[in-house]
């Protein structure tokens, strides 16, 4: 998977690439709209992570410069405007979707993954980590081939968690993707344990390993091993 | 009241006042001058008796003209005054009496003293003043018309693009693209109206814009830097192997960072609304809405043990989606947090208002309190702009936000 960060903020821009370069992930950086436009004229990419407000341009140009060069490149807009013209105005030009600064990078990297299986070749419909296949227009899961039934929570936990495998993903991540940035719940997260505890359950008792391990009370890891 | 008819009445009234004392004026000089012909007249008679008596040594023949009667009376050796008197004259012809105008006099014949008596009938004199009566009541009425006509037509036609500016200032909305139009008229105060108008409308929309930019500014630089914290955060927890006591400092830095994020957004939202810059309502089933709400609050619900009992009709307003979400979420996040726990929330719906209750604490809030901004209690883990938010955005929609108390219940209603 080949990825482009376009990002001005060095802080952010650098920690996007450490999140995301993994085995098998390149990621790519343009600190500006001149770079972004370079490297979209030369190379291609699965998804191109945006932030509109560039010095010397705007990341809206870039994809109108996508789309009339027939591009299909994938596009994540991050923008610290949430105003829903902007919105409304990237997804129009084209853009797959919109992220509002600031965000947690398991948010991004679940965006960014929907995103790509959405342009892959075939229009991947499934996500498949070892024994367990998740069916993504169905929304159901399976365990070596044998239906789990699992609740709308817990199925959109487990895909999160699978974009975001061997990473440690914060309780407020989690959250947050569950219930949406504008919940102001921050109060109490005793009810994810609940959630995260149910969805290990049933996949352990349909005859999957054990992926799923908490993290020093922070949060919790997908891993690619079994926990010991 | 509007200017011009102020400024008609007054100029008709002082008109018609003028032309009334002009006519008592006309009335009584005409009359004065008439009067004094009519004595001249009677002199003249007077002379003409003298003249005869000296020439004849005898009273001259009575005889009675149309507009003059003569009469002589003796009066023995009592002494006549020569006077002029106001009377009456019989007009013989018309059979009717008419108003006169008198002379005594006196004179001697053969040493007979004789009063004279001379009338002239005033019948003439009077027309003539009716006449001129007439005439001012005449000018009168046709000055009251033609001002009145003239005021009517021609004010309002001067008026016309003060009013026209007037209307377009009413109109005006800072959201909108066109300004103030220029107006035609030849008139220099109003000409330099609309422009003043046009100028300031421009700066408001200028200042408007800056404003708008400068929100726009705040939300990118104060979000960008708490995205590089956020990400950052993310990036260290990943690199593993801390002891407990390090986990706990990470814990509180995420929950930090988290309402640092949500203070700064609600913040940005306030300002917001409270600007005017959020416009995309379109019309809403609140009934779906809440349904939406309930059910992704669900496990807030569960996590306490609350009872949520809703009642909804269906009804629809015309809101921003985002706006609602924000509303619905507030008001429920209230519900939950302050309630205690198994106890209840109820949710009912008309089509007059939206009323959420909910189980508490047994006292009363200080409603005048509540909804002012960062005013929370002690306990609360909210930003303390919940309430703010929630009643400006009720009153961005011509909604009203209120709190009352009625044991068991706190209850917040949104009238519509």
């Amino acid at each position: 998977m080949k990825l482009l960060v376009v990002e001005d903020e060095a802080g952010l821009r650098d920690s996007i690439r450490e999140y995301f370069t993994e085995e098998g992930t390149i990621c790519e950086v343009a600190v500006d709209f001149e770079a972004a436009v370079q490297k979209i004229s030369v190379y291609r990419y699965d998804c191109i992570i945006l932030d509109i407000s560039l010095p010397q341009g705007s990341g809206l140009d870039v994809i109108r410069m996508l789309k009339a060069a027939r591009h299909p490149d994938g596009v994540l807009i991050v923008s610290a405007k949430n105003s829903l013209d902007d919105r409304l105005l990237g997804l129009n030009l084209g853009a797959d979707d919109y992220l509002t600064k600031p965000f947690h990078l398991s948010e991004l990297k679940a965006r960014v993954m929907a995103i790509v299986r959405r342009k892959s070749f075939d229009g991947q419909q499934s996500v498949e980590f070892k024994e367990i296949k998740m069916d993504l227009p169905a929304k159901t899961v399976t365990v070596h081939d044998i239906p789990v039934k699992v609740t709308r929570t817990e199925y959109n936990l487990l895909l999160y968690f699978i974009a975001n495998k061997d990473k440690v993903i914060s309780k407020t991540a989690i959250a947050e993707h569950l219930w949406g940035d504008e919940m102001d719940i921050a109060d109490n997260f005793d009810f994810i344990y609940s959630h995260i505890k149910n969805i290990r359950k049933k996949l352990v008792e349909a005859g999957s390993k054990d992926y799923i391990v908490a993290v020093y009370g922070m949060g919790y890891k997908f891993m690619e091993h079994e926990a010991i | 009241m509007r200017l011009f008819e102020i400024y008609n009445r007054v100029s008709l009234l002082a008109v018609v006042a003028i032309i009334l004392v002009t006519g008592v004026v006309y009335y009584y000089t005409i009359g004065v001058i008439l009067t004094d012909q009519v004595d001249k007249d009677l002199v003249v008679e007077e002379n003409e008796v003298f003249d005869y008596v000296r020439l004849n040594h005898q009273l001259p023949q009575v005889f009675k003209s149309n507009d003059q009667q003569i009469s002589f009376t003796p009066v023995g050796h009592s002494v006549v005054t020569r006077k002029y008197i106001n009377t009456t004259f019989w007009n013989e012809k018309e059979k009717e009496s008419e108003s006169g105008r008198g002379l005594i006099s006196s004179i001697n014949v053969n040493n007979i003293n004789y009063q004279i008596r001379i009338i002239e009938s005033k019948v003439e004199t009077e027309d003539l003043v009716r006449i001129i009566f007439l005439i001012t009541i005449g000018l009168i009425v046709l000055i009251v018309v033609v001002l009145f006509v003239i005021n009517r037509i021609l004010i309002k036609k001067l008026w016309k693009p003060f009013y026209g500016t007037l209307q377009q200032l009413k109109l005006f909305n800072l959201t909108d693209k066109d300004d103030i139009e220029p107006t035609n008229s030849k008139i220099e105060e109003f000409k330099e109206l609309n422009n003043a108008v046009s100028t300031m409308t421009l700066r408001v929309k200028d200042d408007y814009q800056n404003l708008k930019h400068f929100i726009d500014n705040a939300s990118h630089e104060l979000l960008t830097p708490i995205a590089v914290i956020n990400s950052k955060l993310d990036t260290l927890v990943q690199t593993g192997n801390f002891s407990e006591r390090q986990s706990e400092l990470l814990t509180d830095l995420y929950e930090t960072v988290t309402k640092l994020t949500k203070l700064n957004k609600a913040m940005l939202l306030l300002s917001k609304i409270e600007n005017n810059l959020v416009n995309d309502s379109q019309p809403i089933n609140l009934k779906n809405s809440i349904e939406a709400s309930l059910n992704l609050f669900h496990d807030f619900f569960l996590d306490k043990s609350l009872t949520v009992s809703p009642y909804l009709e269906d009804v629809t307003v015309n809101i921003s989606k985002s706006l609602l979400d924000v509303l619905l979420n507030n008001l429920l996040t209230n519900a939950v947090r302050h309630n205690k726990a198994g106890g209840q929330v109820v949710i009912s719906l008309n089509e007059y208002q939206l009323t959420i209750k909910n189980t508490g604490a047994d006292k009363e809030l200080d409603g005048s309190q509540i909804f002012q901004r960062f005013k929370k209690s002690g306990e609360s883990e909210g930003n303390g702009l919940g309430l703010t938010l929630s009643r400006q955005i009720c009153t961005s929609y011509g909604m009203k936000l209120v709190y009352n108390y009625a044991p068991p219940f706190h209850t917040f209603s949104v009238i519509f």
